[in-house]
């Protein structure tokens, strides 16, 4: 019945044809009384673009999780609010969505920025997401657990530092011992050394840990200064369960390579480790985060972009200590964001490819240890699109893709 | 075709001024903008974003730069729809010349037309010589090589 409500009343609006598809399905749905345990929509615009005056900012950012029953969980930003879609099929069909944060603030879901979901150890659904505040570039880490019934608990601000000052970029994960862990971009020590007088290469990364799902968290701490300043941070599980970020640091003097680093049991960071060594030397930003995924076997399968000979390319390689193994590049000249996900000795890569009119979402699935690729073109779009992201369901893989013209889908690597 | 070219562009030129400072750019005038045989002059075409910590830094170099060059065309592009913030940022910086920033059409179709083999890194900046050439730079530039490309 709530679908019904939220389909047949909310407007259409030109340029976003693909919503009209999500809401004939959520019609569908409603006739079918398919059961729904969470509350009412709201009304809110149509998902892709915030207007502005006369142009419309692409706001596409969206991220995706299957929760444990196996339904696909998606969130994505409506104005000042986050709002989470839920799928029974893995991202065919969506039902009505339930409001995370009921206080509208300002949400960062543009490029390298977007709300992200994670379940804790006790299947309940988190949120986080990136709040702008007024000063250029500045913003704070939120996160919003699930309250039950459809209902979030009011967010709460990550970090210990208030200074309005870059807090941005943030990546979630649950580690193997339910610990929830936030990993951000922080200007704080950039803004003491330029207050001071001093040069300081880059940002830092930071980290924050709760032991208790996502209701407090401890003290932040720094991972690593000297990060880049705005590309999103990967995280993974690493082998025997730790948090191990992955990000783009910016080398002596400006080589934007990549590093790693893993949090320990008490939420102290490991020494930061070099991981990619293309030396890529600008004084740019790339807006192009890498992607990491942990094989059964321990192996850090990871896809990043860099410029090599003067070329960039995305590119696929398993990091071993100190070196890079097997780096190729992925698709064509315009394969761009990638993401990477491990299931038992399976890995895949999913990426986005603009070929002068239109963005393919293509694949590969690796196995054997990478001796056998399997290439998959999984669908076009002609708008605007989101990164893609690729998720596993019990050894299966998925990609989702949010698209100005098609809304949030899931696609199954077969 | 050449003249009518550049007359175009003077037209959005034009426009860009009168038209609360910014130009909503499609896919057809971003490939004019990046087309060599329009630019008649030595010309900067600069790329950048609100949210890049460099692109103020080019922007205040070729600012200065064109204000000691009177022959020196010098024109902006917001990669994204443009915010009143985008208007302060550039008058604070003294950056003169038609603004331009991304309009409705697919952001990627819009790079795509401006310079095929930019991948998205900002800044990113299109310097003509004003007889042809052509080059594409990532980065904070290197006034000496900005100088050398436009033939100043």
């Amino acid at each position: 019945m709530l679908d019904n409500i939220e389909a047949t009343a909310r407007p259409r609006r030109r340029g976003t044809p693909g919503w009209g598809t999500l809401l004939a399905r959520r019609a569908v749905l409603a006739a079918m009384a398919v059961a729904t345990t969470f509350a009412a929509a709201v009304e809110l615009p149509p998902p892709g673009r915030s207007h502005d005056g006369a142009t419309a900012r692409s706001e596409l950012g969206a991220s995706a999780a299957f929760a444990p029953d196996g339904t696909l969980h998606a969130v994505v930003k409506r104005g000042e609010q986050v709002l989470l879609y839920r799928s029974a099929d893995a991202g065919t069909s969506w039902g009505a969505p339930v409001v995370v944060n009921a206080t509208p603030e300002p949400i960062s879901a543009d490029g390298e920025n977007r709300p992200k979901i994670a379940f804790a150890a006790d299947g309940v659904v988190l949120v986080s997401w990136t709040r702008p505040l007024a000063r250029r570039f500045s913003g704070e880490i939120r996160l919003a657990r699930g309250a039950g019934d459809g209902h979030f608990a009011a967010p709460i601000t990550v970090h210990r530092d208030q200074s309005e000052i870059t807090h941005r970029f943030e990546s979630l994960m649950v580690a193997s011992d339910g610990r929830v862990v936030v990993a951000w971009i922080d200007k704080r020590d950039l803004e003491a050394a330029t207050a001071a007088g001093q040069d300081y290469r880059g940002t830092a990364l930071y980290a924050a840990v709760s032991g208790d799902g996502g209701r407090t968290f401890q003290p932040e701490r720094k991972v690593a200064d000297h990060s880049c300043e705005c590309c999103r941070i990967a995280a993974a599980a690493d082998a025997d369960g730790t948090p191990l970020f992955f990000w783009r640091q910016v080398f002596e003097a400006n080589e934007r390579d990549h590093a790693l680093a893993s949090l320990g049991p008490d939420g102290a960071p490991a020494a930061v480790e070099r991981a990619t060594f293309d030396h890529w030397r600008i004084d740019a930003c790339p807006h192009h985060g890498p992607g990491l995924a942990v094989g059964a076997d321990g192996t850090r399968h990871a896809v990043w972009f860099s410029e090599r000979d003067g070329e960039g390319r995305v590119f696929y390689g398993r990091l071993r200590s100190g070196a890079v193994e097997g780096q190729r590049p992925l698709g064509g000249e315009g394969a761009a964001h990638a993401d990477v996900a491990a299931a038992g000795d399976r890995v895949a890569v999913v990426w986005k490819e603009f070929d002068g009119e239109r963005t393919r979402l293509r694949a590969e699935i690796v196995e054997d240890g990478g001796r056998r690729f399997h290439a998959l073109e999984l669908a076009a779009s002609a708008g605007a699109t989101d990164q893609p992201r690729l998720l596993t369901r019990n050894g299966d893989f998925f990609a989702f893709w949010h698209t100005e013209a098609e809304g949030l889908r899931g696609y199954a690597l077969n | 075709m050449r003249i009518v070219t550049f007359l175009l562009i003077g037209g959005l030129a034009f426009g860009a001024a009168a038209a609360e400072h910014f130009v909503a750019m499609d896919r057809s005038q971003a490939a004019m903008l990046a087309d060599p045989k329009a630019h008649t002059a030595p010309t900067v075409v600069a790329l950048w974003s609100m949210d890049c910590a460099y692109c103020k830094k080019n922007l205040a170099l070729l600012a200065a730069l064109a204000r000691g060059n009177p022959r020196l065309r010098l024109m902006t592009i917001a990669t994204e729809p443009v915010v009143e913030a985008a208007a302060e940022l550039l008058d604070r910086l003294a950056v003169a010349g038609p603004r331009y920033a991304y309009g409705n059409e697919a952001p990627e179709a819009l790079a795509h037309a401006l310079d095929a083999r930019w991948r998205g890194e900002l800044p990113r900046t299109l310097l003509f010589d004003g007889h042809g050439g052509r080059v594409g730079v990532s980065g904070v530039i290197d006034e000496a090589a900005a100088r050398q490309a436009l033939g100043l």
